[in-house]
């Protein structure tokens, strides 16, 4: 986890795989700021 | 115990590669922003002809023209192990070539919207006709087609000067489809092209179950469209109503109907919402039925020309299902435990296929054993793969594999296995709500049927996220067994001795 504090994230997720919301709540307390984070569809 | 039976089911494809060409959403962007790219160039290269589409093992699994079973054990890859001749009909459907599905467009419009080129329309109509599925109302109405032909010099005048979209035949103008209205962008020619197809299809669908459930046109009491099309005008963008639009044109004077959308999880919860009716005694039976998405042809397509593949989202899809009271004669859905993915229960994937397997099983005292195969998202890999979206499928009954092993309810070790026995190769088109577990339901039913299967779960999951309304995902599932009582397999099932048994044991505790 300490290797991304102070760091910016840019979470894109996929409904199939892992979702945008479930990296986030995994990275809420890495010290990182999520910048955004979305879920995709690619199908 | 609520059930419903699954009287019928019908699946079709529409082989529609110049609409593709032009209206998918991938070249169609392309296009508008910046012309005939490389991209755009290398494109009809890559089209298949109707005869590869109708020779391809997804394509015939999905129409029912090549049994379920058979196509887990075709010969991958599949584009380059065709059948021997292409098939134009299955047990479940057909699919349909270009041509006669444009015509089908034009039958469906009741607004003078569609021109078709007379010598285009002649032949296609005179080739559609030939359809065995065809009701009487159709028949009629092909054979009033006369008043959407136009010379060509027409037609061409209202693409240039009324911005019409025109409609390819060989690459030539063949007809147009016309402007609703002059500033609202809900009745715009893209819009209203792709509502048309998507109600053609439903019609195709809708005649397939009529013949396939040996009912009459008349007979049918609803119709519930579960499609990802909006249909209405500015004032009430996707207002609808597909559904009861369908209805009139197949000839179904007594039904009425409604839609019902969410995403790919519309179908499973059209599903849901039309048994519930039937079971409730509110409908005498629903056909929960959708046409295809024009926009999603050749959407992953960039990647197909780039790796030198066949452009294989070329088709439309439809599918239309008979829900009907559980007389013990045909395959029922369970309305006991169907899974729903709650506000609350996250976006992790383990917290979604809880929710949506383990959860319905559990409300059963079920175990994932209990059921044969499970139907998530059958999008066909090889369209997905290339594109770097994966093997759709595979990826969630992996998830199911992991939860299974999590719950205790198998050995890690007996993983590949399970994934082995009940997962459900991909074999639809990426039509979005098409593929949602439901093209599974025809190859379940038939064989739940003939006993060789006693339990299937399909699952729908929806993008909701896509809207932009909310960060969340949707999902559903229901699982299809024999009826209750009777049934073609004939024997006691392992539920009901466990129910005898758990009586038994509940009537020998002491007082």
């Amino acid at each position: 986890m300490g290797k991304l504090a102070g760091k910016k994230l840019i979470l894109l997720g996929e409904r199939d795989g892992v979702p945008g919301p479930a990296m986030e709540a995994c990275l809420q307390n890495s010290g990182a700021e999520i910048v955004f984070a979305v879920s995709e569809c690619f199908v | 115990m609520s059930s419903v039976g699954i009287k019928g089911y019908s699946y079709c494809l529409n082989h529609v590669p110049e609409l593709a060409l032009h209206y998918g959403s991938t070249p169609f962007g392309e296009r508008e922003a910046k012309g005939e790219s490389d991209f755009l160039h290398g494109l009809p290269a890559a089209v298949q002809t109707w005869d590869k589409a109708a020779s391809y093992a997804p394509n015939l699994t999905y129409i029912g023209a090549m049994d379920y079973f058979d196509f887990e054990a075709a010969e991958t890859p599949w584009t380059e192990n065709h059948l021997p001749e292409p098939k134009r009909f299955g047990k479940y459907g057909e699919i349909m070539p270009e041509p006669e599905f444009i015509c089908l467009m034009a039958v469906c419009d009741v607004f003078d919207l569609i021109w078709l080129e007379k010598s285009f329309a002649e032949e296609a109509a005179a080739k559609l006709l030939k359809d065995p599925v065809l009701t009487e109302a159709i028949i009629a109405r092909i054979n009033g087609l006369h008043s959407h032909v136009h010379e060509i010099s027409e037609i061409e005048a209202e693409i240039s000067g009324k911005k019409a979209r025109p409609l390819y035949h060989n690459g030539a103008v063949a007809g147009c489809v016309r402007s609703g209205h002059e500033v609202d962008d809900c009745l715009f020619p893209y819009v209203l092209l792709e509502n048309l197809a998507c109600k053609a299809g439903g019609v195709l669908a809708l005649m397939h179950l009529i013949k396939n459930s040996g009912i009459a046109p008349a007979d049918v009491d609803f119709v519930i469209e579960c499609s990802e099309e909006g249909a209405g005008d500015m004032n009430q963008r996707a207002g609808g109503n597909f559904a009861k639009a369908i209805a009139e044109t197949a000839g179904c004077v007594n039904a009425s109907g409604c839609d019902i959308r969410g995403f790919c999880a519309g179908p499973v919860n059209a599903i849901v919402a039309g048994a519930a009716q039937v079971a409730a005694g509110v409908r005498k039976n629903c056909a929960v039925l959708a046409g295809g998405a024009v926009p999603k042809l050749y959407m992953n397509s960039r990647d197909h020309v780039k790796k030198s593949l066949p452009a294989l989202e070329d088709c439309l899809g439809n599918f239309a299902v008979l829900l009907a009271p559980d007389d013990g004669t045909n395959p029922v859905i369970r309305l006991d435990s169907v899974g729903k993915h709650s506000v609350g229960a996250g976006a992790a994937p383990q917290a979604i296929m809880s929710a949506l397997v383990y959860e319905p099983l559990a409300e059963r005292g079920l175990s994932f054993a209990d059921v044969d195969k499970f139907a998530a998202e059958l999008q066909n890999p090889e369209i997905t793969l290339p594109a770097g979206a994966g093997d759709v499928p595979a990826a969630n009954i992996k998830m199911t594999a992991a939860l299974a092993v999590m719950k205790k309810a198998i050995e890690k070790s007996g993983m590949d296995d399970f994934i082995k026995k009940r997962g459900v190769i991909g074999f639809a088109p990426t039509q979005g709500h098409i593929p949602s577990g439901v093209p599974f339901i025809g190859t379940a039913c038939d064989a739940i049927r003939a006993g060789k299967m006693h339990r299937a779960m399909i699952i729908g999951k929806g993008s909701l996220f896509l809207a932009r309304l909310t960060n969340l995902a949707d999902g559903g599932s229901f699982m299809i067994e024999p009826p209750e009582h009777g049934g073609a397999a004939g024997a006691v099932t392992k539920d009901e001795i466990r129910a005898v048994i758990l009586d038994i044991l509940s009537e020998a505790q002491p007082q």
